[in-house]
């Protein structure tokens, strides 16, 4: 701490240029929050999902709608404990920029196939008597101000109303939570009311949702499913949440490779960026590195002196950046989808970019630093 | 207890590829302990490369360096480091102040290094602070003071480890009279405490005349001059 003066004094010795370098290092562990948060974020969804239940989608297209019939003969096969239609229903909510997703699905079976989802037992029954009813997650209620009893009007973008209208409302009867809060941020409502209230695409299911009572036994069940509709119009593809959601972000492309990619070349940057910083700061200072030395500081501590203001420059820079990033992953996630909204930051891509912005550091500091321990007194003292 | 300084024989001769040049030829020179020496002669004439070598900064090619007895010269760079820390005070013709931090953060920054408490650094950055004068001006930038100030305050700064051998490369270069005056004088008051032996080089008569020896510097060849003469 007794240093903390001097080193201060060191980084702040040309404010303009170290005030454009720790931006530069801010923006950079921004942009590395950002993109890693999101990537591993993703990958935290991927892991929270059951293996206990399968996802039932078009073969040709997972936009394709299946028939409804399917759910009953999916229902006989052996293994399979619950089987529900999923269909979803987009749309904004008040304004524009407001996407709200409702899913439609069978609710006597909701709360067996997804054990993780905690609802009081009244509100579970104020929903299988409402045919309006909706049941929306804790995370989603807060960050809307919604509580039981609102009523919820979507203008729907993929469903007009056989009236032709798009407005459709949904009332809250029930608020669920989950052992991962951030994840209860979805709509569930009736499959019935939706589908009924349609005027296309009636008796079609966007997916279909299966419980197995053997986790081990689902990769067996999802080929059965798949045999079972073969030779029929709507053939099958079934999947684990897990591998169904991997599939649809890997239309998009290779996430994790881009994201690394992007991250490396812009980490990259930074160490010239830094590095020659470090260098100028460290050249300028010479003769006072110098006069340090004549008054008794050793050549080590000389050495972690320049070490130390690296550190702190770099990684109080990154530590902002992250911190900025934080808030800002779920926000940009709502705009990609609703279903994201609840990805936050995992604090290991906070500790990495602690970690990374110690190591830049450390390499764009270290060789003015080992240039100041070995200052010849005479020379640097007559500024040769 | 200021310290005694004995060169014997001391030369330094630097080569830049083909070039030699001889900045000291075989020296011998005797300083007493609580000395106030100046170092009198032209620009070029080695006077700095002495300075360095009493101090510690540079080693002799022939020749010894006995300080209190202790041959400096044959101590390696590491042990000369320790010794400088603990014997010497440096006072440059540059001074080379920390321009972000005060006064008083800048005169402690040779005891940061020491087991001391942040008190006792104040307590005794301020004590050598009020050696020179300068105990009203503790609060302020370097960039606030004159030249002569904050040459004083190098001073101050060299002191506060209160060394034996104060070494003071032209400490009056680039002053006026008046500030050259002022530090002069708080050498001669430091000097005549006789805790510290001051070794100071400087191209000025006048200010050699301000010491209680003068040793003359010409071609690498040092000479005691009597007091009267230097001053004339």
């Amino acid at each position: 701490m007794k240093y903390l003066p001097l080193l201060w004094a060191g980084l702040w010795r040309k404010p303009v240029r170290t005030a454009l370098t720790m931006l530069s290092i801010v923006t950079a562990f921004f942009l590395f929050g950002v993109l890693q948060g999101v990537n591993a974020g993703v990958q935290s969804v991927f892991e929270a999902m059951s293996v206990a239940r399968l996802r039932v989608m078009s073969r040709a297209n997972f936009q394709e709608p299946l028939p409804i019939a399917h759910v009953e003969r999916i229902k006989h096969l052996d293994g399979v404990t619950d089987v529900s239609p999923l269909t979803v229903l987009v749309g904004n909510y008040q304004q524009t920029s407001n996407v709200v997703v409702a899913l439609g699905v069978d609710t006597d079976a909701l709360f067996r196939m997804f054990p993780e989802m905690k609802l009081p037992a009244a509100q579970a029954a104020a929903l299988a008597r409402t045919r309006t009813g909706v049941v929306v997650g804790a995370a989603l209620a807060e960050r809307r101000g919604w509580k039981i009893g609102d009523r919820i009007p979507i203008v729907a973008f993929n469903a007009v109303k056989k009236d032709g209208s798009r407005d459709w409302y949904f009332d809250i009867v029930g608020i669920y939570d989950m052992e991962q809060h951030n994840f209860a941020s979805e709509i569930w409502a009736h499959y019935e009311y939706i589908d009924e209230g349609r005027a296309m695409d009636r008796g079609t299911a966007m997916q279909i949702v299966v419980r197995v009572a053997d986790p081990e036994r689902a990769p067996r069940i999802a080929q059965q499913i798949d045999e079972l509709f073969m030779s029929s119009a709507g053939q099958t593809i079934t999947q684990s949440e897990k591998d169904a959601l991997q599939g649809m972000l890997a239309q998009v492309g290779d996430i994790g490779f881009l994201v690394d990619t992007i991250v490396g070349a812009v980490l990259f940057t930074l160490l010239f960026l830094t590095s020659n910083t470090m260098v100028q700061s460290i050249r300028e200072r010479t003769p006072e590195l110098a006069i340090l030395r004549t008054i008794g500081f050793s050549e080590s501590r000389v050495l972690w002196l320049v070490v130390t203001e690296a550190l702190v420059m770099g990684v109080s820079a990154a530590l902002i950046g992250l911190a900025a990033a934080s808030p800002v992953i779920p926000r940009m996630l709502e705009r990609v989808s609703p279903d994201f909204s609840a990805i936050r930051m995992p604090a290991a891509v906070f500790a990495w970019g602690c970690v990374i912005a110690a190591l830049l550091a450390l390499v764009s500091g270290l060789p003015p630093a080992l240039r100041a321990r070995r200052l010849q007194l005479v020379d640097a003292l007559a500024g040769r | 207890m200021a310290a005694s300084v004995s060169l014997r024989g001391v030369s330094r001769r630097y080569v830049h590829g083909a070039d030699c040049v001889d900045a000291l030829r075989e020296v011998h020179l005797e300083i007493a302990a609580g000395a106030f020496v100046a170092v009198l002669g032209p620009s070029g004439a080695g006077k700095t490369t002495l300075l360095d070598i009493v101090a510690g900064l540079d080693t002799p090619h022939a020749g010894a360096v006995l300080v209190d007895g202790e041959d400096v010269a044959a101590l390696g760079s590491r042990e000369r480091a320790a010794w400088r820390a603990r014997h010497v005070g440096l006072v440059f013709s540059v001074d080379h102040l920390v321009p972000l931090l005060t006064i008083q953060r800048n005169v402690e920054i040779p005891l940061l290094g020491m087991a001391l408490s942040r008190h006792e650094r104040r307590r005794d950055a301020l004590a050598a602070l009020d050696e020179v004068g300068l105990t009203h001006r503790a609060h302020c930038m370097p960039a606030q003071l004159s030249l002569g100030e904050r040459r004083r305050v190098t001073i101050a700064r060299a002191l506060v480890t209160r060394p034996t051998l104060l070494v003071c490369d032209e400490p009056t270069k680039n002053l006026g009279r008046d500030s050259a005056d002022a530090v002069l004088a708080t050498l001669q008051v430091l000097s005549t405490r006789a805790t510290t032996t001051i070794v100071m080089s400087t191209e000025d008569p006048a200010a050699a005349a301000w010491a209680s020896h003068v040793v003359a510097l010409e071609g690498g060849h040092a000479s005691p001059v009597p007091r009267a003469q230097a001053a004339a």
